[in-house]
């Protein structure tokens, strides 16, 4: 599977700078690389320092919108072209737009089957601007979209703005789950970026930071946060994600969850879903901390904030006999 | 179930599919008025099993084996289904 990962964050907040600097590392100059530039003329791969076969442009349209088919086109053409070996690659960066909700671009990474079976989607990374960011998150709901739906905020240019605790608090508010990095000129490790979100260790960060069951509230986007104590019946999950997916599937940007689960409360279920797209539940070994209580969050537009706690429960009930 | 729980969930799915409407407790279980619809969802009897709800109309009554088959069934008799029904689909490994 190729590890695929995304680059998003509003105009100007400094993605272009930090794929540069990503590209200088090593271990990802053999990265594949598609920037998607809204105008006819497009400047960013211009600035890009890879090689020309590894690097594919997506001009004259958002990469979320008018452009969803080539991007599915260019990366199927690009596995057949490394299957072929005329190209060399162990990794997909897709840098978006700035103006691209990154909901529809997971959508299709998720969805198309022939990508699916090739391709996996390992991060998506929204870069923020230390200085801009607070007022353009206020005023684009873009920017709002691009936060809620990261897997790690990248605050750039923080030597511009040395305090950004309110920006920070603001971030925490639309994305309890992803941690706050900070880079001056995309200076960071690659690896803390892209490793997977899905991982023991990425894992911990979230479940601490969703440890209060609540429903936060900005921009017409809700968090809607489940903490439960007791275990719940295995068969509850299937129905409860087909549930999920049916009522609130076109309200329902991204769900993540660790629950566990009666018939083996050692080694916790994780929910990965991006609108009424869901993984398969992932079984792991062990707990990542020492809380084992199932935590569900849920972002979404218009979804009644107990209606998924009141779901589960009922179902619950019903798998208890 | 109890009945306000019952009315609670469905109150909230009304306002998750944008129906306008009211769910009272009743002598048996709920029931829902939409418009000039009028809907009752009462628990099945344990002889019954495994159905485990009724939907009622004045035209039929639909059984449900689980609150996922109520649902569904409900948002259908209120019309108030999509479209395009967003059925779960399971993507790659992650």
């Amino acid at each position: 599977m190729i590890p695929v990962s995304v680059i998003t964050g509003f105009l100007g907040s400094g993605k272009t700078t930090l794929l540069r600097s990503v590209l200088r590392d090593p271990a990802y100059a053999g990265s594949a690389v598609i920037v998607n530039e809204w105008g006819d003329i497009g400047l960013d791969h211009e600035l890009l320092e890879t090689s020309e076969e590894n690097l594919l442009g997506l001009a004259n349209g958002c990469l979320c919108c008018t452009t969803r088919g080539d991007l599915a086109r260019t990366l199927i053409d690009l596995a057949a072209r490394r299957r072929s070996g005329a190209v060399t690659y162990h990794r997909v960066l897709i840098e978006t737009s700035g103006l691209a909700d990154p909901a529809p671009i997971l959508h299709t990474l998720l969805v198309d089957p022939t990508i699916a079976e090739s391709h996996r989607v390992e991060a998506v990374v929204t870069v923020v601007d230390a200085l801009l960011g607070a007022e353009t998150i206020a005023r684009h709901p873009e920017a709002t979209q691009q936060a809620m739906l990261a897997d790690r905020l990248l605050l750039s240019k923080t030597d511009l703005a040395p305090d950004t605790s309110s920006l920070e608090a603001q971030l925490a508010t639309l994305n309890p789950g992803a941690p706050i990095l900070r880079s001056v000129q995309g200076a960071i490790p690659p690896d803390v970026l892209f490793a997977s979100a899905a991982r023991p260790e990425a894992l911990r960060h979230w479940l601490d930071a969703t440890a209060t069951p609540s429903a936060r509230h900005s921009a017409g986007v809700e968090t809607i946060s489940i903490l439960r104590e007791d275990p719940l019946p295995g068969v509850v999950l299937p129905l409860f994600l087909e549930a999920l997916a049916e009522h609130a599937g076109e309200k329902l940007l991204r769900m993540k969850g660790i629950i566990r689960v009666a018939e083996a409360p050692e080694k916790p279920a994780v929910l990965h879903g991006v609108r009424h797209v869901l993984h398969p539940i992932e079984w792991l070994e062990d707990w990542p901390s020492a809380d084992r209580r199932s935590r569900l969050v849920l972002i979404g537009q218009g979804i009644p904030q107990w209606w998924p706690a009141r779901l589960l429960e009922a179902l619950e009930e019903e798998a208890r006999g | 179930m109890n009945p306000p729980a019952l009315r609670a969930l469905i109150a909230d799915s009304l306002t998750l599919w944008g129906v306008a409407g009211r769910v009272d407790i009743a002598d048996v279980g709920v029931r829902i008025t939409a418009g000039d619809q009028v809907l009752h969802v009462a628990p099945a009897l344990p002889e019954e099993s495994p159905m485990r709800w009724w939907l009622i109309s004045e035209a039929r009554r639909r059984p449900a084996a689980s609150m996922l088959g109520l649902l569904r069934s409900l948002r259908y008799a209120l019309n108030a289904t999509s479209a395009e029904p967003a059925r779960a689909r399971v993507a790659a490994p992650l």
